[in-house]
């Protein structure tokens, strides 16, 4: 079943657009990476759909519209963005940022059981519940940023560069948690990426990215045997 | 040692208004960030309502809670639909139309009720009999009164923020707006409820000071208390409500010591003393004592 069908997206800012159509789907529990250089647009598509900015075109999830929604009522709707950048809250200890990701919710029980799973699921977290966000490496602070965006038990969780400015050895820790999460949680997942390489091992498919629109999709398999993209984006 | 007593006692109960103004400014800036200039022109307008219920019949405790209610009421009403509105834009225009409602609230204060000077009735019994000895002192009901209402208000104050989901909200959106609504928080009306609350504090303050001041309720009543109130909560910390109440009533007891015992220091020379420390204050310590944000718009 789709989840998230984007046809014709359209967005920018001012009088400047910046995305001029463009079209993804995202099948129930995929993970799907969007590649593209610096300034492809795929920050603004990812802001788009969590309804921080608005934007023309088709935007469906479960089947009804996202058009118009504020960012709460996205969130509500089952959609949850870890923003490039991180976007913690620098000032709340580490377990206060985690009960505001749980904002809608009212299961109490749920969420304490939620915050446990995910101090097991990242254990930095776990040693650090009472420290000030702001006080953590930006390793600590990407790994918080995620478990923040699963407190509203998404449906689908948007991802936008987790791995910028990350030491290899805890990006590859991170996108291992990821695709743990999206294999046994059945969250589905939608990564932007620069980082091509490690993006194509946890990704199964591939949508690629330029001056606002989508020039080629296919399979991380394709990808990773397409002569242009292994040029451009994987170096060898 | 009565007579310096006594000082003692004023300057707490004028350091425990200034405090209440302080933690109105702070509730208003930990939940949006913003220092609201016009906070206290607000809780002007909201004292004289409470004083002219008064004057048709009602007693003064329904005048303060009827002041209370509207203090919310305008709250709410000015972040929803004058500094919401401008504040995406900058935040040179949040200050410049704080300044515009400080003006436009007292403007209608003195229409509505005229310059004319009121006296104001207190919460509490404010006869000059009602007092009762301390160390030699008099220690006055209403002071005390006042004490009380300060030590209720920091509590209920501390509660909201550190144990209620409203509070962490409010924390969360004046921290990262954006990151609360991508959590769900609906931040607009997180805002507007701050600014609210931030308006029944402020409305508490006027009652309580109006009836001690020296010029009981005038349109000039408050704005010297706004300027006490913000260098305190500037040196207690923007984001602390401890830090406030600190703040005032370290500045109380300064003032009332400072001019009953040096001589030559007349009446508005504290307010302007208490501009230079907000100056100081911005120059060298940002966060203040207790806070940990500082200052990045006004
Ligand atoms: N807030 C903004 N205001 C104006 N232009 C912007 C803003 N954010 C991004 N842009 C422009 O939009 C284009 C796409 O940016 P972005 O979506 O961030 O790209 P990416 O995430 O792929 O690097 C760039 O040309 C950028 O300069
Ligand atoms: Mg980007």
């Amino acid at each position: 079943m789709t989840l998230l069908s984007v046809q014709n997206l359209t967005a920018g800012y001012g009088q400047a657009r910046v995305l001029h159509g463009v079209d993804l789907t995202i099948e129930e529990g995929e993970a799907v990476v969007v590649l593209g250089a610096n300034g492809a647009g795929k920050t603004t598509t990812m802001r788009a759909l969590a309804g921080l900015i608005g934007f023309g075109g088709r935007v469906e999830f479960e089947g009804s519209p996202l058009a118009g929604l504020r960012p709460d009522a996205v969130v509500a709707r089952g959609v949850s963005l870890v923003p490039q950048g991180r976007g913690t809250f620098p000032h709340l200890t580490v377990l206060e940022n985690l009960h505001v990701g749980a904002a809608l919710r009212r299961d109490k029980r749920g969420i304490k059981e939620d915050i446990e799973r995910w101090c097991g699921v990242f254990p930095v977290l776990a040693e650090r519940t009472g420290q000030a966000a702001g006080t953590l490496s930006g390793g600590e602070q990407q790994m918080l940023a995620v478990a923040r965006a699963l407190m509203s038990r998404p449906r689908l969780l948007l991802c936008d560069e987790p791995s910028l400015g990350l030491a290899p050895k805890i990006v590859a820790e991170l996108f291992g948690i990821l695709a743990t999460i999206n294999r046994e949680q059945g969250v589905s997942l939608l990564l932007v990426e620069q980082n091509a390489e490690l993006a194509l091992a946890l990704a199964g498919r591939v949508y690629l990215l330029e001056v606002g629109r989508v020039i080629a999709s296919g399979t991380a398999a394709e990808f990773r045997e397409d002569e242009t993209v292994r040029r451009a984006y994987l170096g060898y | 040692m009565d007579i310096f007593l006594e000082r003692l006692f004023d300057g707490v109960t004028n350091g425990a208004v200034y405090a209440i103004m302080a933690l109105a400014l702070v509730v208003v800036f930990r939940s949006t960030g913003t220092i609201n200039f016009a906070q206290g022109e607000m809780a002007l307008f909201t004292t004289y309502l409470a004083w002219w219920l008064t004057t048709v019949g009602l007693p003064i405790w329904a005048g303060a809670l009827a002041a209370g209610a509207t203090g919310f009421l305008l709250g709410a009403v000015v972040e929803r639909t004058l500094i919401r509105p401008i504040r995406r834009r900058n935040d040179m225009a949040s200050l410049i139309v704080a300044l515009g409602l400080f003006t436009a609230f007292n403007a209608l204060a003195g229409l509505l009720w005229n310059s004319e000077t009121k006296p104001m009735p207190s919460l509490f019994p404010a006869g000059l009999e009602d007092f009762f000895p301390v160390a030699g002192a008099r220690l006055y009901w209403d002071a005390l009164g006042v004490w009380l209402v300060v030590l209720a208000l920091i509590a209920g104050v501390f509660f909201l923020f550190n144990r209620t989901r409203l509070g962490l909200q409010m924390r969360a959106v004046a921290d990262n707006a954006e990151s609360a609504a991508l959590s769900g928080v609906p931040t607009g009306r997180i805002l507007m409820l701050g600014w609210g609350l931030a308006g029944i504090v402020g409305s508490l303050a006027g009652v309580l000071v109006t009836p001690l001041s020296a010029t009981q309720l005038s349109l000039t009543t408050m704005f010297p208390i706004l300027i006490y109130a913000s260098a305190a909560a500037l040196f207690g910390g923007l984001d602390s409500p401890v830090g406030a109440v600190v703040g005032g009533l370290a500045i109380g007891v300064l003032e009332a010591l400072i001019t009953g015992y040096v001589e030559f220091i007349g009446g508005t020379l504290p307010q302007t003393a208490a501009l230079v420390v907000i100056v100081l204050i911005l120059l060298f310590r940002p966060t203040g004592l207790f806070g940990t944000r500082q200052l990045e718009r006004l």
